[in-house]
């Protein structure tokens, strides 16, 4: 994590209180106890010898490490742990509270959060009371949450009725899930033991669940960062172009795109790339008069092709 | 090579917080090397370095109280202001968390993506730590399967650059202006507004507020937000409601609100989510069903997506909105 100034002096701050209740404190400990890398806290170890409660009267911080052992030989009561500021307060009581009403969890975690937040609640006093100005809901199926949730924790293999919306179908398949991730809704990550291929399941279109007895077995994948996004197209997929109208710019909020360039009165001409690009033609038809697909041409046929078939059904 | 900001900082804490008595700020300009190296010991006659001291220590100060830190403001020392930070304001108060707990709040910090709330979900974990706080048991060690605790990564993204200065502006409830283009709308318009709360649902972020040109209640979606958020000075004008109701307005926007039924045919094997919620499903002859099915705004767009696998079957006015749609594809 890049480290700013505000982040450091907070951390600065925390550490020097931390450091004082425990004299010789491991290198490797306190930054695991800090979340930071050893590198990290040495450079902050590097600062606090420069700082003191005044630099001329001669008391700054006699701080220093032999690389694995920590010692502050003149500690000074200025170090008490300090009070929460409205934006910690705020990042950890929004946060606890999201996490604390996702269906599904375990219960006992879900006891941990409710009791950590109260406390934190008591703690924080007048800081706490800006986090009611955010708030996050994540959706989750709660049945299907708890048993992709014990499959991993029972190391077992999930047998899943998936309903893919690019095929509107219904697909049956085994998978040995990896990991459970919330970004809005929740997603499973597993081996998809049919496509012999890392895929994703969002949880409310499963369908059917079921656990196996057969032990999960992943081959060994590096997991994806998920600040990249949930979509990651290859550069090798095709290009579809789309053009808007105002009423359906809707779609560069949706559909993660190369380029949305502005039309003339509201529209947006959008590129993306999408390993299928047959499964877009739910969305050619669902633009209606709001918007078209550019190209490839027989995407555009399809959805065209399918529109009269429909109007077919109602007399024309 | 000018010290760098987290060393003057930390120094401007540590000399607020030790003192007993107020600091003026020729003192504190003295006694931090940072100032002293860059504006001189202002102990001489006014200078041309005052004018940016004063400036640089102003934004010093409100740095640390973004910090947490209380910062008492004295007048009429010597005709000077003095400043401190005491003890018994600035102390965190007793906090017992069990090793449980700690592993929970661990989890929950880790959820933010956007910088300034991550940089302060780490930094409270720090503060609870130095208290005291214990490890949670998956800090010790690898990673053990075995381990008690949902096996859940959370995330929420804040990706839109009106996030930040509305979270702000909601916290110190500060009137904000900027342009915003509405769903159907050509080209954006400016808008005023008393913003009071930030929800985050099915990963977007929406606003909620006062609109003060339409006198009324607004829900805002931050993607839809161009350009800068720019602060308004003055209080607001309208009361804050207790409860305020971001989600049943984007559900309606989104469609998701019933008002009726509809009856459809839906061809076999298809249309998982709309079986999924039917009120009944019945055989229709060869791969067809009759399905009962909830009907509100938005209905129509969600049908037409599955062309021909859907025949809607009543009400008419549902049925017309589907043909509409359908002819304005075909005609391409």
């Amino acid at each position: 994590m890049a480290t700013n100034a505000i982040d450091q002096t907070r951390r600065m701050l925390s550490l020097v209180t931390y450091l004082r209740e425990r004299p010789g404190a491991r290198v490797g400990d306190v930054a695991r106890a800090f979340g930071i890398t050893e590198d990290e806290l040495i450079a902050d170890l590097d600062v606090l010898p420069m700082c003191g409660t005044s630099f001329r009267g001669g008391d700054l911080l006699d701080i220093d490490t032999d690389g694995d052992r920590i010692w502050w030989h003149n500690p000074d009561d200025v170090a008490e742990p300090l009070r929460l500021a409205a934006d910690e307060a705020t990042a950890l009581l929004v946060a606890a509270r999201a996490v604390s009403t996702l269906p599904g969890l375990r219960e006992g975690d879900r006891q941990a959060l409710l009791r950590a937040t109260a406390k934190l609640e008591a703690a924080a006093g007048e800081a706490a009371g800006a986090s009611s100005r955010l708030s996050v809901t994540f959706e989750s199926e709660g049945g299907v949450f708890a048993d992709v949730d014990r499959a991993i924790a029972e190391r077992r293999r999930l047998w899943l009725k998936y309903y893919s919306p690019a095929r509107d179908e219904l697909t049956e398949r085994e998978v040995d899930p990896i990991r459970l991730f919330a970004v809005g809704h929740t997603y499973v990550e597993a081996w998809c033991r049919l496509s012999e291929a890392r895929r994703t399941f969002r949880l409310d279109r499963v369908a059917e669940i079921k656990l196996l007895d057969a032990p999960s077995d992943p081959p060994p994948i590096e997991l994806r960062d998920l600040s990249e996004g949930l979509v990651q197209p290859a550069a090798e997929d095709p290009e579809v172009v789309i053009e808007v109208g105002p009423g359906g710019r809707w779609v560069a909020e949706y559909y993660p795109h190369d380029t949305a360039e502005e039309l003339p009165e509201g529209g947006l001409r959008i590129t993306l790339r999408t390993p299928e690009p047959a499964s877009l033609r739910r969305l050619a038809l669902r633009l209606g008069r709001d918007g078209r697909i550019v190209a490839p041409q027989e995407l555009a046929d399809s959805a065209r092709e399918a529109a009269a078939r429909a109007l077919a059904a109602y007399g024309g | 090579m000018a010290i760098a900001k987290a060393e003057r900082l930390m120094n401007l804490a540590l000399c607020l917080l030790g003192t007993r008595r107020p600091l003026t700020k020729r003192e504190l300009r003295g006694s931090i090397e940072a100032y002293v190296e860059a504006f001189g010991p202002g102990d001489g006659p006014a200078g041309a370095g005052d004018e940016a001291f004063n400036r640089m220590f102003e934004r010093d100060k409100d740095d640390l109280r973004e910090l947490g830190m209380v910062i008492e403001t004295v007048e009429g020392l010597e005709g000077d202001t003095g400043y401190l930070a005491r003890r018994d304001s600035n102390r965190l108060p007793p906090i017992t968390l069990d090793a449980e707990e700690a592993a929970a709040l661990g989890l929950a910090a880790k959820i933010w993506q956007q910088a300034r709330l991550a940089g302060a979900a780490s930094g409270a974990l720090q503060k609870l730590r130095a208290a005291g706080m214990p490890l949670a048991a998956e800090d010790e060690g690898p990673y053990d399967p075995a381990q008690p605790h949902s096996a859940l990564e959370p995330r929420i993204p804040a990706h839109e650059a009106a996030f930040e200065p509305l979270m702000l502006a909601c916290r110190d409830r500060r009137p904000v202006v900027f342009d915003y283009r509405k769903a159907n709308a050509a080209r954006p318009e400016q808008r005023q507004v008393e913003p009071w709360i930030l929800e985050c649902w099915r990963g977007h972020w929406y606003l909620a507020g006062w609109d003060r040109d339409r006198q009324a209640e607004r829900v805002f979606r931050l993607s839809r937000i161009t350009g800068k958020v720019r602060s308004r000075a003055g209080k607001f004008t309208a009361e804050v409601p207790d409860h305020v109701t971001v989600r049943e307005t984007v559900e309606s926007w989104a469609g998701e609100t019933a008002t009726g039924t509809a009856r459809i045919k839906l061809r076999a094997d298809h249309g998982y989510p709309l079986r999924a919620r039917a009120l009944s499903v019945r055989e229709a002859g060869e791969d067809w069903d009759e399905l009962e099915i909830p009907y509100g705004h938005g209905l129509d767009a969600w049908l037409v997506e599955l062309g021909p696998d859907v025949v809607v079957l009543e009400p008419a006015e549902l049925r017309a909105d589907v043909v509409d749609r359908l002819r304005a594809v075909a005609k391409g």
